[in-house]
């Protein structure tokens, strides 16, 4: 149950594999965006364009407002620190974690809240009606993709009788696949849709609106400048790529692959994330705000129909 | 044992000091001094006894009816000493300060006093071992914190939640009495050995005994809907005893349900750990539900008491489902988890609290909607209280995440077994959803009272609170993150006491003891996490050394007129989720052109239990005509009544 990075089965499958999605999420907005311009008849910026963006911003200086305090410049740091630490208890390359232990499904949970709280903070510590307004959108959506989040989470522990995410989503799934098929599927149809609420994008957020009163993560950041913008902007597009990660690991098995093999297979499955998203995004309108909740009950339900029939 | 009782007459003694001294200033830190080395004395005790694994009693020698009075330290008792004693420590420590300025036109001793003997009747509620001292430790606890609740009786709604909360806690010792009625009838004596030795004999294995229990204790708990009395009593208090009240007083209720658990043999009816898994779940959603509407900071604490029970609820379930259904392992689990969270959440909500009177101290108001950027002026307060809110939360790296975790994990061992206990797998999502609103209320209170800007003259040119006041929530902070750092210890002792709760040898229950070799693991995920953050503090700092850096206003999408008034409130920060949960969430909405604000109401006691008792008024006054107030008419009453009874007895006696 317990394992040490020393005595690791695949560290370097592992290694490797937690390398290429650090480096490679901010790939998944950006082949989102490119499918959205392709379906929508534009040109659009190039898949890349997150990295040009990210290297921008991280050689720019930046600018504090005079209200805020370290919650402000808490909140980047802390959203990077937890995102990156969940991905260490995420079997990446589908078959084990650097990092797995009794329960640790709930550290997971609770270091992505931990992110979500402080950034939430930093809203509130600019004073402005404009962050506050996001901050309370995002902590709103997010408490009602928590439970959904941990009903698949729940079902996918009956499934394997494992209480790591290594068990839940490594090569113990891959054992009792075929006889639980219907139940993951639906399990993983309930984590795409949580994923849309939970990064943020259409048709609960539209990462591609400015200035507009209906958006939610955006808002938030409004005042985060500098590399402060940079580390928020990467951290995003880090916890979309876990959600992809998650999402490839119940469909495609990955666990008999050699490293080099799941790698590769990583990549295109987060490419073809992106793809979904970029297709969902260019094929539905945002929801009016009183709808999003059910949406996300809906994503729940999903889930909750896959728990139901483990439990029957 | 003598440890012990050396501790607990070292507080007495502050009391009498109090008491004696009355007016002179010097009174302060006498009294203070010896309480809380009295505090630290017992507490020292109880943790020596947790360490040792072994139980000293003493028995005293009683000429009144009831039996000799048992008080004995054993194990599940130290768990709570150790909580009342440092809980009860740092509340004293900051009481003292607090109330120093209010000794020209109050009598201050008579709260000093009382805060002393409550402090010594919470520590004999958990040592009695016999029904008599328990219940007398229990109704002094009652009325010291009735004394306590109602300080300010210049005002009327303190004087209305000192009612309230006297009716409602007389009614669960009520249930107390009925309980250790049915239960002694069946003993020999009236010693807790006694009614454990009688415990096997009990029609549906306790079935009414527990029911009494989750009565009884329930009120002092907190559980919807018994939980009525407690934002009103908690709002009224001075801080340092809303503090110590939500802290452990409370817990007293949790205590209650365990021994008599523990007393049962650890394995109550199958009835019983859903009713209490279903309680839990419903107190832990209504509760943050019903804090993230309040605007009063006490109030809104005194509701997350209401949740973080809930969360101990299912614990308990859990424990005592893992039980009946004989999976030892996840019974040891369920109770660990509570016993952890109980001691966690005294930690963290009296933490709370004492930030809550700092600032009420600095500001005089507990109006959220009045405050706003106090964390520029109280920048200490502001620290202690993140800890608290970023504990209570539930996250890592502080305490409450572990207790949450263990509770987690015996739901999600539960959810994995193949019998019906597997239903339990519901109860996670609804921790989750717990959990996330929890994160929503803090994130609310935390932001809306420290971060932004002012709101009203309130906040503005004010300073921060003395080192008097600080020194006690630094060290209950302290106590979070080192029990969140290095959980070890503390999960050990926890699993040990729920071990013997269940009566199995803790080594025998695998599933408690990976939790006990994995705790290591979230040390160092604490440890990795707090030392990321600071690192990359320092690699920020470096990088934007050479570079432009710039302070300026808001920026607020351009907009250059912005006031403090336009910035979110407390109503409409938490408005989009209270209406996603309509009714349930019970707010009155105010809208007008330039201004929108919510009011709470208790939709158990403005909607149910006052109505109700209007009602049963109102059909009282229906039988008004009977009382005349003429001596002939009550002679025909008399009359009538012997008449009735004699052709009763004749009836009877043909048959």
């Amino acid at each position: 149950m317990m394992q040490f990075a020393g005595d690791h089965p695949a560290l370097p499958s592992a290694l490797g594999a937690l390398g290429v999605l650090l480096v490679g999420a901010p790939l998944v907005p950006g082949v989102a965006a490119r499918t959205r311009a392709l379906l929508t008849g534009r040109r659009g910026p190039p898949a890349w364009q997150l990295y040009a963006d990210l290297a921008k911003l991280l050689r720019k200086g930046a600018v504090y407002s005079t209200t805020t305090t370290w919650a402000f410049r808490l909140a980047p740091l802390a959203v990077v620190v937890t995102t990156v630490m969940a991905c260490l208890l995420l079997p990446v390359d589908g078959r084990s974690a650097l990092v797995s232990f009794t329960g640790d499904v709930v550290a997971f949970a609770y270091l992505l809240g931990l992110g979500r709280f402080l950034l939430v903070l930093g809203a509130l510590d600019t004073g402005s009606s404009f962050e506050g307004m996001g901050a309370s959108r995002e902590v709103t959506f997010a408490s009602l993709v928590e439970p959904g989040l941990f009903v698949v989470l729940v079902a996918l522990g009956i499934a394997t009788q494992r209480l790591s995410l290594t068990g839940m989503f490594g090569a113990e799934l891959w054992r009792e696949w075929s006889l639980v098929a219907p139940s993951v599927i639906l399990l993983a149809a309930s984590l795409f849709v949580l994923m849309l609420a939970e990064c943020s994008r259409v048709p609960v957020d539209d990462p591609a609106t400015h200035l507009e009163l209906t958006m939610i993560h955006e808002v938030m950041v409004l005042d985060h400048s500098g590399p402060d913008f940079a580390l928020i902007l990467y951290a995003n597009a880090l916890k979309l790529g876990v959600f992809a990660t998650l999402v490839l690991d119940l469909l495609v098995p990955r666990a008999e692959l050699a490293a080099w093999a799941s790698a590769a297979t990583l990549v295109a499955g987060l490419v073809a994330c992106g793809a979904a998203v970029g297709v969902v995004e260019s094929t539905m309108a945002r929801l009016r705000l009183p709808k999003v909740p059910l949406f996300i009950a809906g994503g729940t339900a999903l889930g909750l129909f896959g728990l139901i029939l483990l439990l029957q | 044992m003598r440890l012990f009782f050396a501790g607990v007459a070292l507080v007495l003694v502050g009391a009498v000091a109090a008491c004696v001294m009355r007016r002179r200033a010097v009174v302060d830190a006498v009294y203070g001094v010896l309480v809380v080395a009295g505090c630290l004395v017992s507490g020292a005790a109880a943790v020596v006894a947790l360490a040792s694994g072994s139980s000293a009693s003493v028995t005293v020698p009683s000429a009144v009816p009831g039996g000799d009075w048992v008080f004995a330290l054993d194990p599940l008792a130290a768990v709570f000493v150790a909580a009342v004693s440092f809980v009860g420590a740092a509340c004293v420590a900051f009481g003292t300060p607090y109330l120093a300025h209010e000794r020209a036109h109050r009598p201050v001793w008579f709260a000093h006093a009382t805060f002393a003997v409550l402090i010594a009747a919470l520590m004999l509620v958990v040592t009695a071992q016999a029904v008599v001292p328990f219940l007398i430790a229990w109704e002094l606890m009652a009325i010291g914190s009735y004394l306590l609740i109602v300080h300010e009786d210049e005002h009327p709604d303190v004087r209305r939640s000192g009612l309230i909360y006297i009716i409602a806690t007389h009614t669960g010792t009520l249930a107390l009495f009925a309980m250790f009625a049915a239960w002694g009838a069946q003993a020999s004596d009236w010693s807790f050995a006694a009614l454990a030795a009688a415990a096997p004999g009990l029609p549906h294995g306790g079935s009414l005994i527990l029911a009494l229990a989750v009565l009884g204790f329930g009120f002092k708990a907190g559980f919807v809907p018994l939980h009525f009395w407690l934002p009103p009593a908690h709002s009224a208090a001075p801080t340092h005893v809303s503090a110590l009240m939500s802290g452990v007083v409370i817990k007293m209720g949790i205590y209650g349900i365990l021994r008599v658990v523990s007393l049962l043999g650890g394995s109550p009816p199958l009835w019983w750990g859903w009713t209490m898994l279903a309680i839990g779940v419903v107190s832990g959603v209504l509760g943050v539900l019903w804090a993230l509407a309040q605007h009063d900071i006490k109030r809104l604490l005194a509701y997350h008491s209401v949740e973080n029970i809930g969360i101990i609820g299912i614990g308990i379930g859990v424990g005592a489902l893992g039980a009946a259904y004989g999976h030892p392992g996840i019974a040891v689990l369920g109770y660990a988890g509570a016993l952890l969270h109980t001691i966690n959440h005294a930690l963290f909500k009296s933490l709370l609290f004492l930030g809550a009177g700092a600032v009420y101290q600095a500001t005089g108001t507990r109006d959220m909607e009045a405050l706003g950027g106090l964390a520029k002026r109280l920048p200490y307060t502001w620290l202690a209280f993140f800890i608290g809110a970023t504990a209570i939360i539930g996250v890592p790296p502080l305490n409450g995440f572990v207790s949450e975790w263990l509770v987690y994990v015996g739901l999600f061992r539960s959810a994995q077994t193949p019998d019906a206990l597997r239903l339990a797998a519901l109860g996670v999502p609804a921790l989750a959803l717990i959990g996330a609103l929890a994160l929503a209320c803090f994130a609310k209170v935390s932001g809306i009272v420290f971060l932004g800007n002012a709101r009203s003259h309130h906040a503005e040119g004010v300073h921060e609170v003395s080192r008097s006041l600080l020194a006690p929530m630094f060290a209950l902070a302290g106590a979070c993150v080192l029990l969140g750092v290095a959980p070890g210890p503390g999960v050990v002792a926890v699993v040990e006491v729920a071990a013997r709760i269940t009566r199995q040898a803790p080594a025998a229950t695998g599933e408690a003891m990976a939790v006990v070799r994995d705790s290591a693991w979230i040390s160092a995920v604490a440890l990795v996490l707090m030392a990321l953050l600071a690192g990359l503090w320092v690699v920020r700092r470096a990088a934007l050394r050479r570079r432009v850096v710039r302070a300026v206003e808001t920026w607020a999408c351009g907009y250059p007129l912005g006031t403090a008034r336009m910035q979110y409130t407390a109503s409409s920060f938490a408005a989009p989720l209270l209406s996603t949960f309509g009714r349930m969430s019970g707010v009155v909405e105010h809208r007008a052109a330039d201004a929108f604000h919510t009011e709470p109401v208790d939709l158990v006691l403005d909607r149910s239990a006052i109505p109700a008792w209007h009602w049963v008024r109102r059909a009282a006054l229906r039988l008004r005509p009977i009382q005349q107030g003429r001596l002939y008419v009550y002679l025909i009453y008399v009359m009538v009544a012997l008449v009735a009874l004699l052709a009763y007895l004749g009836l009877e006696g043909r048959q």
